[in-house]
C-alpha cells in the first residue's frame, strides 16, 4: 500500500514552524519512513510544478504554516486546497494571522514608504519600489502582489484543523501526525489543543489572592518577577486566563508572562476583548485618576492584546 | 453633501435611567436603544461589536458613582471604557465615539438629549473611517473555495 | 403605580437552605425588609406621584405584617443586625417604616375589607394584644371565623402602655380598629377570662375549636431584694410603672401631676424609661435607679436602648446605675425615700442572681416611688385554668405553642415569655400555623424549625454615613407629642438607596415584580471551558461565585442562593465559560446591531 502523501508549505511565516517539524529530532525518521513528503521548501527541493500535476485530493495531509499576504501565497493556499484532503493549519499565522498581523494596524504604503525610503538605514537613491511586473533587460520579471491586508489562512480556503502556537509545540506536531495517519480525528474546524485557558495547568495559579487587586502594572522587563507567583497578581500583564491552553507553559515555565500565541479558547471569537473586560475587573482603582494612572501604565494595548491574533480579531484591521 | 445621521447606540441602566416611564413609550423615541440592567453587564466585546457592525458611536449611561445598586458595575463599566478607548485609538476609532456618563433620570428624559448632543458631536466628527479596503475578489475566492464567511 | 404581580406577596421559597439577609433573620417575623428598601428608592421624587407607590409598598407590607406601620415607631430590632452598622451606621428601617405609615394609616381608614370566603372552623382568640390580633389576622386570611375575647374596652394591649411621644395614640387606634374590620374579625370587649362565667373550657363548649391565649402580662411585678418583699409598696405616694403608664394612657393624669416633686423610678428596662421620661414630661423631677451598670457591652448592662437612655439624659432625668433597693422608707404612711445599696453583679451561672454589698449604701429621698422592675402574669387565673405543671410553669411545645394538657389550646406571646411586640406577633403566627394544622390533622412539627443562613455585607469601595435624625430640643419636648422628626420623600429615597440589599434575590425579587427584568436569570459554569482563572471570584460583590475542586481540576461555580443575576462575572470572564440562562439581553442587543447595517 503506498504511503500517504503529505506536504509541509510556509507561506507568510518566519521559518519556526517547520523548525517545530525538525525539532521533533530523530523521530523525523520514522515519519520519513511511515509518509511521502512531497513538499517542505525549507528542506526539500521539490516544486509547484509536481504539486500542480496531481489529482485532487491526492495529498492526505498538508501542514500549511504562515499567514497570507501576498498573491503567491494566496495562491499556494489555493493550490494546496485543491491537492489535500486534509489542511492544517499551522502555527499562529496560519491559525489566527500571527505577530505578521500586527501590520494591520497602518497600511502598505506606510509601509512600503518605511522600508524603501524612511528607514534610517536605507539606501535606495532610486527609490524604487518593488513592482508586480517591471522589465528587466528586455524580459518581463514579475513579483506576487503585496495585499493592503494580512489575511489568516481560513480568510482564502477552507481549514480543516488548526493547531496554533508560535510555534506549535513539538509533540503536538507527532499528535497530529498520527491522528491523521491513524484516522482518529475530531469534527472537522477542531484545534487540536485542549480546549481551556492556560491558568487550567499553570502552576502559579493557585497562588493568586482571594481577590486580585492590582493598583500598578508593570512590565516584565521593568522587574524582576516572583518565579512561583501569578504575573498578574504582580501587577505584569499575562494573556494567559484568555488564551488557549496546550504549549506546556513554555514561557511561563522561564519566567515570562504568556502572550497570547495559542489564540483565543474554545467559543470565543477575540480574546482581545475579552482580556479587556477580565484585565478591567482586577483593577483596584479608587478613584477617575486612580484609574487613569494603573491603565496609562499598560503601553500599547492594541499591541499586547492582538500581538498574534489581530486578522482574525472582530475589527481585524486599523481603519483609515 | 449628504445628510450623515450617525447611527448611535444607547446602552442604559434600569437602576438609573427612565424607570418612571413606560419603556414601550421610550423606545419610540430612541433609536438602537439597549436599557439593561446593569451597565456592568456590558462587556467589552458588545462595545467592539457595535462598531464592527456599523455603528458610529456608543453612549452608556449608568447610576451616580456609588449609587450602582449591584456595588460598583457602573466603575466596572468605566474601566473598560477607559481601556477599550485606548485600544479603539489604535484601531483608528476616535475615543469620542465612546462616551460614559454616570447619573440618575428616574423619568428618562434626559437620554433623548444625550443621545442628540452625542450624535451631533459625531456628526460634527465626521463618518468613521472605512476599513482598508479588502479586496473584493479574495472574499468572493474564499467564499468559493470554502472559507470563512 | 407599578404593575406588579397581583397583590405582590412574596413567598420565601422553602428551599433547602434558608437563606436571608441579617436584618431579615432578626425580625422575628421575617419581613421582607429588602424588597420595601429597593422598592422605596425607587419612588419618583414628585411627593403627589409617589403617593401611589407608597400605598402599593405598604399594602404589600400590610399583608403580612398589619402593624408594620406601628413598627415605624417603636420597633427597630433589625438595625441592630444591619450589615451597614459596623460601616457608617446601620440603615434606618424603622424611620423608613414611619415615612410610609405616614400616608398609608390614613389610607387604612378607607381600605377596602378583605374578600375572603370564611368557610372554616370557629376559633377564639383570648387577649387583643398584638400577638392575639396577628393571629385572629392570619387565622381569618386561611378562611377560619375568628373571634377576639378582649378584657378591656379596647384591642392592642401593652401597645397602649407605650407613651404618646413614642406612639401617637390615633395611629394604634387606628391600626387595631381598621384591623379588625379589614379582615372580619369578630371582638368581644369587656370580657375577662375568669370573671363570669368565662373559662377556657366554656369557650370551647360554645364551639370554638381551638383557642390562643394571649393575656400577656396584665400586672406589675412588685419589688423583692434577694427574694423577699419590700415593705412599704403600699405606702402613700408609691406606685407602680406599669399602672402609672396604664392610667396616663387613659388619660386620667393630669398634666402637671408631678410639678414640684422628686420623683424616683426604679428599674432599668424600656418600660422604666418611659415611666421616667412621662413623669419628666409631667413636671418631676426624674431620678433613674437602676441595677444593672452603665456599660451596655457588659452582661449586666443596662437592657433599656441606647436612644431611651439618651433621651431622657437630654431631658433631665437623673440616671443612678448599679445600684437596687433594700428598703423603703416611710412617714406618716407617706413615701419619703429609699435606701440603695450598690450592686457588684446582676446575672451569673444561674441567670439572674444579683448581689449586692451593703456597706456602700446611699439614701435617696423623694415624694414620689415608681417601681417599674417588670410585668407580671394572672397567676391565679393560670391556676385555675390548670394550665401550670409541678413547677409552677406553663407548659407549652416552644416549636408548636401547643399546651400539653389541651390540643386545642394554644398559647403564645408576653404569657409565655416576655418579650417586644414584633416577638408576640411571630408567636401569633406560629399559633396561627399551629391551629391550621390541628384543625386539618396535619403534622404539627414537620417543617416549622427555621436555621437561617446570614449575609455578609458586598463588596463595595465606599460607604455612606448614616443619616442625621432630628429631634426636638430638650427644652421643647416637655409635652406628649413626637419629638423625633420623620423622613421626608428625598430622605427616605436617599436613605432606601442606602441598602446595599446583602441578602439573597430568591427572598426579594423586588426588581422583578418591578418589570426591570422578567426572572432572575441563573448563572451556568461550562466547566469544560473553565480554567480556574478566578477572574469571576474577584469580579463578583457578593461571595457567590468561587473556585472549588472537581476532581484534579478546579474550576468555578456559582452559588445561586447568593447571586443577584447582575451578569459581571459573565463578563469578567475570559473564556466566556459563564453565561445567564433564560437571559434575553443578547438577544436585545443582537436585534438592535443587526438594524445598524
Amino acid at each position: 500500500m503506498a504511503k500517504p502523501k503529505v506536504a509541509i508549505c510556509w507561506l507568510g511565516g518566519c521559518g519556526g514552524c517547520d523548525e517545530a517539524v525538525v525539532d521533533i529530532n530523530e523521530v523525523i525518521l520514522s515519519v520519513a519512513a511511515a509518509v511521502d513528503l512531497v513538499l517542505w521548501p525549507v528542506a526539500l527541493d521539490f516544486k509547484y510544478d509536481s504539486i500542480k500535476a496531481m489529482k485532487d485530493g491526492e495529498i492526505a495531509l498538508s501542514i500549511v504554516n504562515g499567514n497570507v499576504r501576498n498573491s503567491e501565497q494566496e495562491e499556494v493556499a489555493k493550490l494546496l486546497r485543491e491537492k489535500s484532503q486534509i489542511i492544517l493549519a499551522f502555527g499562529a499565522c496560519a491559525c489566527l494571522g500571527g505577530t505578521p498581523g500586527l501590520a494591520n494596524l497602518t497600511t502598505k504604503d506606510d509601509i512600503f514608504n518605511w522600508v524603501y525610503r524612511d528607514a534610517p538605514t536605507v539606501v535606495n537613491p532610486n527609490k524604487s519600489y518593488p513592482k508586480t511586473s517591471s522589465r528587466v533587460n528586455g524580459k518581463e520579471l514579475t513579483l506576487p502582489d503585496f495585499y493592503d491586508h494580512v489575511y489568516a489562512l481560513n480568510d482564502v480556503i477552507y481549514v480543516d484543523y488548526y493547531l496554533p502556537g508560535c510555534p506549535p509545540p513539538p509533540y503536538s506536531v507527532m499528535y497530529a501526525l498520527s491522528a491523521v495517519l491513524e484516522n482518529k480525528l475530531p469534527p472537522k474546524g477542531s484545534t487540536l489543543a485542549p480546549q481551556r485557558a492556560l491558568c487550567d495547568s499553570c502552576k502559579r495559579n493557585k497562588s493568586k489572592p482571594e481577590r486580585m487587586a492590582i493598583r500598578e502594572i508593570k512590565r516584565i522587563h521593568e522587574v524582576e518577577a516572583a518565579p512561583d507567583t501569578c504575573f498578574l497578581a504582580q501587577g505584569i500583564i499575562c494573556l494567559g486566563p484568555a488564551t488557549r491552553d496546550g504549549c506546556g507553559e513554555s514561557c511561563i515555565n522561564i519566567n515570562v508572562p504568556c502572550r497570547g500565541c495559542f489564540g483565543p479558547v474554545e467559543g470565543v471569537a477575540d480574546s482581545g476583548a475579552k482580556f479587556v473586560s477580565a484585565l478591567a475587573s482586577i483593577l483596584d482603582a479608587q478613584s477617575d485618576a486612580d484609574m487613569t494612572r494603573i491603565a496609562d501604565q499598560v503601553t500599547d494595548l492594541a499591541g499586547y492584546l492582538y500581538r498574534f491574533s489581530l486578522p482574525t480579531s472582530i475589527l481585524k484591521k486599523k481603519r483609515g | 453633501m449628504s445628510q450623515y445621521k450617525p447611527k448611535l447606540v444607547c446602552f442604559s441602566c434600569k437602576f438609573g435611567w427612565g424607570y418612571l416611564t413606560d419603556e414601550t413609550n421610550l423606545a419610540n423615541k430612541i433609536d438602537n436603544w439597549v436599557p439593561i440592567i446593569c451597565t456592568g453587564k456590558i462587556d467589552a466585546t458588545n462595545i467592539i461589536d457595535a462598531f464592527e457592525r456599523g455603528a458610529d458611536g456608543i453612549l452608556i449611561l449608568g447610576c451616580p458613582e456609588g449609587d450602582c445598586h449591584y456595588q460598583d458595575g457602573n466603575f466596572e463599566a468605566k474601566k473598560r471604557v477607559y481601556l477599550l478607548r485606548k485600544l479603539l485609538e489604535s484601531i483608528g476609532i476616535e475615543k469620542e465615539r465612546i462616551r460614559i456618563e454616570l447619573s440618575v433620570d428616574p423619568e428618562g428624559i434626559r437620554i433623548q438629549q444625550l443621545v442628540k448632543e452625542m450624535s451631533e458631536d459625531l456628526a460634527k466628527l465626521g463618518p468613521p473611517k472605512k476599513s482598508i479596503t479588502v479586496r473584493k475578489t479574495t472574499k468572493k475566492e474564499a467564499v468559493k473555495a470554502g472559507g470563512r464567511k | 403605580m407599578w404593575k406588579t404581580d397581583a397583590t405582590g406577596v412574596t413567598h420565601v421559597e422553602t428551599a433547602v437552605r434558608q437563606c436571608l439577609p441579617p436584618c431579615q433573620i432578626k425580625c422575628p417575623i421575617n419581613e421582607d425588609i429588602q424588597r420595601t428598601n429597593v422598592l422605596i428608592s425607587l419612588l419618583p421624587e414628585d411627593p403627589d406621584l409617589a403617593k401611589t407607590g407608597v400605598i402599593q409598598i405598604s399594602e404589600y407590607l400590610y399583608g403580612k405584617n398589619p402593624f408594620f406601620n406601628i413598627c415605624g415607631y417603636i420597633c427597630g430590632i433589625c438595625e441592630l443586625e444591619c450589615n451597614y452598622g459596623k460601616k457608617g451606621g446601620a440603615i434606618k428601617r424603622r424611620l423608613l417604616k414611619r415615612f410610609l405609615s405616614d400616608v398609608y394609616t390614613e389610607h387604612l381608614k378607607e381600605r377596602e375589607e378583605l374578600e375572603i370566603l370564611k368557610n372554616k372552623e370557629n376559633v377564639a382568640i383570648v387577649g387583643g394584644g398584638p400577638g392575639g390580633l396577628m393571629c385572629a389576622y392570619d387565622l381569618s386570611k386561611r378562611g377560619y371565623r375568628v373571634t377576639i375575647v378582649e378584657a378591656t374596652d379596647r384591642l392592642g394591649g401593652a401597645l397602649w402602655l407605650v407613651p404618646d411621644y413614642r406612639l401617637p395614640k390615633d395611629i394604634l387606634q387606628t391600626t387595631v380598629e381598621n384591623l379588625v374590620r379589614i379582615a372580619g374579625i369578630d371582638v368581644r370587649y369587656k370580657s375577662r377570662l375568669g370573671e363570669g362565667r368565662l373559662t377556657l373550657e366554656r369557650l370551647k363548649n360554645e364551639g370554638y375549636k381551638a383557642v390562643f391565649l394571649a393575656t400577656g402580662l396584665p400586672y406589675p411585678r412588685v419589688l423583692t431584694f434577694e427574694g423577699q418583699f419590700v415593705e412599704g409598696q403600699d405606702l402613700s405616694g408609691v406606685m407602680y410603672g406599669h399602672t402609672y403608664l396604664y392610667e396616663v394612657s387613659h388619660n386620667n393624669i393630669p398634666s402637671n401631676y408631678f410639678k414640684g416633686k422628686k420623683v424616683i423610678v426604679t428599674g432599668g428596662g424600656n418600660v422604666a424609661f418611659d415611666v421616667a421620661r412621662s413623669a419628666r414630661r409631667q413636671g418631676g423631677d426624674v431620678t433613674v435607679v437602676a441595677l444593672e451598670r452603665e456599660d451596655k457591652d457588659h452582661q449586666d448592662g443596662v437592657p433599656a436602648d441606647e436612644e431611651e437612655i439618651r433621651g431622657a439624659w437630654e431631658e433631665g432625668v437623673r440616671i443612678v446605675y448599679s445600684r437596687g433597693v433594700r428598703k423603703i422608707v416611710g412617714q406618716n404612711g407617706k413615701f419619703k425615700g429609699i435606701d440603695c445599696p450598690s450592686c457588684v453583679s446582676v446575672f451569673d451561672e444561674q441567670g439572674f442572681n444579683p448581689k449586692f454589698d451593703c456597706t456602700d449604701c446611699i439614701d435617696l429621698a423623694g415624694d414620689v416611688l415608681i417601681i417599674t422592675v417588670g410585668q407580671a402574669p394572672d397567676r391565679p387565673l393560670l391556676q385555675k385554668e390548670n394550665l401550670l405543671n409541678e413547677r409552677g410553669r406553663l407548659d407549652v411545645d416552644h416549636l408548636t405553642l401547643q399546651s400539653a394538657g389541651k390540643p386545642w389550646l394554644f398559647i403564645g406571646g408576653d404569657i409565655r415569655r416576655v418579650g417586644f411586640m414584633v416577638e408576640a406577633m411571630a408567636e401569633g403566627l406560629v399559633a396561627a400555623e399551629s391551629i391550621d394544622r390541628y384543625l386539618r390533622g396535619v403534622d404539627m412539627k414537620e417543617g416549622r424549625r427555621r436555621d437561617y443562613e446570614g449575609y455578609s455585607i458586598p463588596v463595595r469601595r465606599d460607604y455612606k454615613p448614616e443619616p442625621e435624625v432630628l429631634w426636638i430640643p430638650p427644652e421643647n419636648r416637655m409635652h406628649f407629642q413626637l419629638f423625633e422628626k420623620g423622613l421626608t420623600l428625598k430622605e427616605a429615597i436617599e436613605e432606601a438607596k442606602r441598602c446595599v440589599t446583602c441578602g439573597p434575590c430568591l427572598s426579594c425579587k423586588a426588581c422583578v415584580s418591578i418589570g426591570f427584568q422578567k426572572s432572575l436569570s441563573p448563572v451556568e459554569v461550562d466547566i469544560a471551558k473553565c480554567s480556574g482563572c478566578g477572574h469571576c471570584v474577584y469580579t463578583c460583590n457578593y461571595y457567590a461565585a468561587r473556585l472549588v475542586n472537581r476532581g484534579d481540576k478546579i474550576v468555578s461555580e456559582t452559588d445561586m442562593f447568593k447571586c443577584k443575576s447582575c451578569g459581571m462575572c459573565v463578563v469578567a470572564c475570559p473564556s466566556q465559560a459563564r453565561k445567564m440562562v433564560d437571559d434575553d439581553t443578547a438577544d436585545k442587543i443582537a436585534s438592535v446591531y443587526a438594524a445598524l447595517s
